[in-house]
């Protein structure tokens, strides 16, 4: 699909999704040091324990959200919305294009972020003696539900831009909603706030806390969120002047 | 006669500000017609119009006989820049035309054809924030180039060129329109496209004006050609009879008033009297520009 090659050659030609990267590895690779290396081995050794420090790959749906709203917003905050409408003038194309590219920059966030998590986190953990307990089953379930978590995620991102296409206005939405509505509604109204993306996106990863979703219900939660965001986006997108 | 551009009744309204207000005009193959008005008159709004970015309130726009958005791959048929900066600064100008060429299925060596053809190969691979206006402007010029279209659409394209790219426009859209192939670019400077285009549909407050060629604008306000003949009398006469006033300030020179440099041309031809000057004065273009646009318009 030629608007999806269009789309993926944006990603690559300038540098905000690679700083996003960097900033991702930097960030797993300095939480998985420190949290192995410094957490007490008596808090390591449950299978619980063991997979709640190496879920934190999932923080990389945070950058994938973040690279997946630059695909619209960057376009409206430099014009560039103009000549990509006049050259994708079918504007479910265009949006299908970006969707997908989200998509699959979020897959490469999720494998990367998850990957060095685990493996640094693994290798920390034999260093001080700790044997993994975690079952075979239960690290697939942790890096496929990491993986596909995050690719979801990057599709997020596309549907929010294209909501609120404002670029400022699209990231304070994003983080204000993970960081603060999420946590307040799953703190007080776990029966609502686990329906909620960031958490029914955690419960694909297996169980690592509470009151979680099963996996399999969490995936469907979190695609039904996706899925809206981009119909009501892609809504708006075509009822939206380009001015 | 199937027009390249057609608009109807076009109007878009902008809460209580009517952009556009009930605009026809038709723009014929193989002209190049220059859009004219002053700030704000409604030319960026008609022209997104026309091309898909903006829905009319009212009336309706074809290009090639569809809207734009209903044409089969509009890139690749028209051509179209609305704003020189319309770049990721942090792109590379051929990456910026690579990225628009895959979208509409052509190959990248296409991006290295227009950045040749707008003289903007060496900056190519550097990044958009380095260049001056006037690369940006050959850069849109050029992504409007990439489907090798029929028709141009150009807003505002001369902001910012010095008189040199002015000219290198003037020549590069004279040669693309000599090929059979339309033009339409809006200005809000008359002077600056004066010498480019062969019409000209002047709005303001998103209505039209005037539509004819840039001749017949001159002489309906009251152009005076001033004429130097050895047979001034011959030729006054001449004129006289075509309907032509005129006057006469000195022994050889004629001034003939309310027509055209050609007109004047073919009447002392026909008569056989050899010119020695022709030349258009009193009210220059920008003055006739400016006493139509600040017509006052009934609300
Ligand atoms: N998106 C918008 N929202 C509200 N008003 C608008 C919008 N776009 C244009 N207008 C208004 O519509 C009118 C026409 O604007 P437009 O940009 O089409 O004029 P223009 O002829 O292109 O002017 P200029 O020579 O300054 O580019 C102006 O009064 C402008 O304020
Ligand atoms: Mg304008």
């Amino acid at each position: 699909m030629k608007q999806l090659r269009a789309e993926l050659l944006k990603i690559r030609s300038t540098r905000t999704t690679t700083g996003l990267l960097v900033g991702l590895i930097a960030l797993a690779l300095l939480f998985t040091i420190l949290t192995c290396t410094l957490s007490p081995i008596s808090q390591l050794l449950t299978e619980r324990e063991q997979a709640n420090v190496l879920s934190f790959g999932s923080v990389a749906g945070v950058f994938a959200a973040l690279a997946g709203i630059m695909l619209f917003t960057s376009e409206y905050r430099f014009g560039t919305i103009r000549p990509t409408s006049l050259f994708n003038a079918d504007r479910n194309r265009l949006f299908t294009a970006k969707f997908i590219a989200g998509m699959l920059s979020g897959l490469i966030f999720g494998v990367i972020g998850e990957g060095i998590v685990l493996s640094v986190g693994v290798g920390i953990f034999k260093l001080r003696g700790v044997g993994l307990v975690m079952s075979g089953a239960n690290v697939t379930e942790l890096i496929v539900g990491a993986v596909i978590g995050t690719a979801l995620w990057g599709a997020i991102g596309v549907g929010i831009g294209a909501v609120v296409p404002n670029q400022v206005g699209a990231v304070i939405s994003l983080l204000a909603w993970g960081f603060v509505v999420e946590n307040l509604v799953f703190g007080f109204l776990p029966t609502i706030g686990r329906f909620l993306p960031v958490h029914a996106a955690d419960a694909m990863m297996g169980s690592i806390q509470d009151k979680q979703l099963p996996g399999d219900v969490g995936v469907l939660v979190v695609v039904a969120w996706a899925l809206t965001l981009a119909v009501v986006g892609l809504a708006l997108l075509r009822r939206r002047d380009v001015t | 006669m199937t027009y390249v551009i057609e608009s109807a009744s076009l109007s878009k309204r902008y809460g209580d500000v009517l952009a556009v207000d009930d605009l026809s005009f038709n723009i014929e193959a193989g002209t190049i017609t220059g859009f004219l008005g002053p700030n704000g008159a409604g030319k960026s709004t008609t022209l997104r119009m026309l091309l898909g970015l903006a829905k009319p309130t009212l009336g309706h726009a074809t290009i090639f006989g569809k809207p734009y958005g209903e044409l089969d791959e509009p890139a690749l048929r028209v051509g179209a820049v609305l704003e020189a900066t319309d770049f990721h600064p942090g792109r590379s100008g051929r990456d910026h035309l690579r990225m628009l060429s895959r979208a509409v299925g052509l190959p990248d060596q296409r991006a290295d054809d227009v950045l040749e053809l707008v003289e903007l190969q060496e900056a190519a691979r550097r990044r958009v924030k380095g260049y001056s206006l006037g690369m940006r402007q050959r850069l849109g010029l050029a992504s409007a180039l990439l489907g090798d279209p029929d028709l141009l659409v150009l807003d505002e394209p001369a902001n910012g060129l010095d008189p040199e790219g002015v000219r290198w426009l003037r020549d590069f859209l004279r040669d693309f329109a000599s090929r059979g192939r339309t033009v339409l670019i809006s200005s809000h400077v008359l002077a600056e496209i004066a010498q480019t285009v062969d019409r000209v549909l002047i709005i303001n407050h998103g209505r039209l004006i005037t539509e004819s060629t840039l001749e017949e604008l001159t002489a309906r306000v009251g152009g005076v050609v001033r004429v130097q003949s050895t047979k001034p009398d011959q030729l006054a006469l001449a004129l006289h009879r075509e309907g032509i006033a005129t006057s006469r300030p000195n022994d050889h020179t004629l001034l003939a008033q309310g027509t055209t440099r050609e007109r004047v041309g073919d009447i002392a031809l026909a008569e056989g009297i050899a010119i020695h000057e022709l030349l258009t004065e009193g009210s220059s273009l920008e003055e006739v520009f400016l006493d139509l646009t600040s017509e006052v318009v009934a609300p």
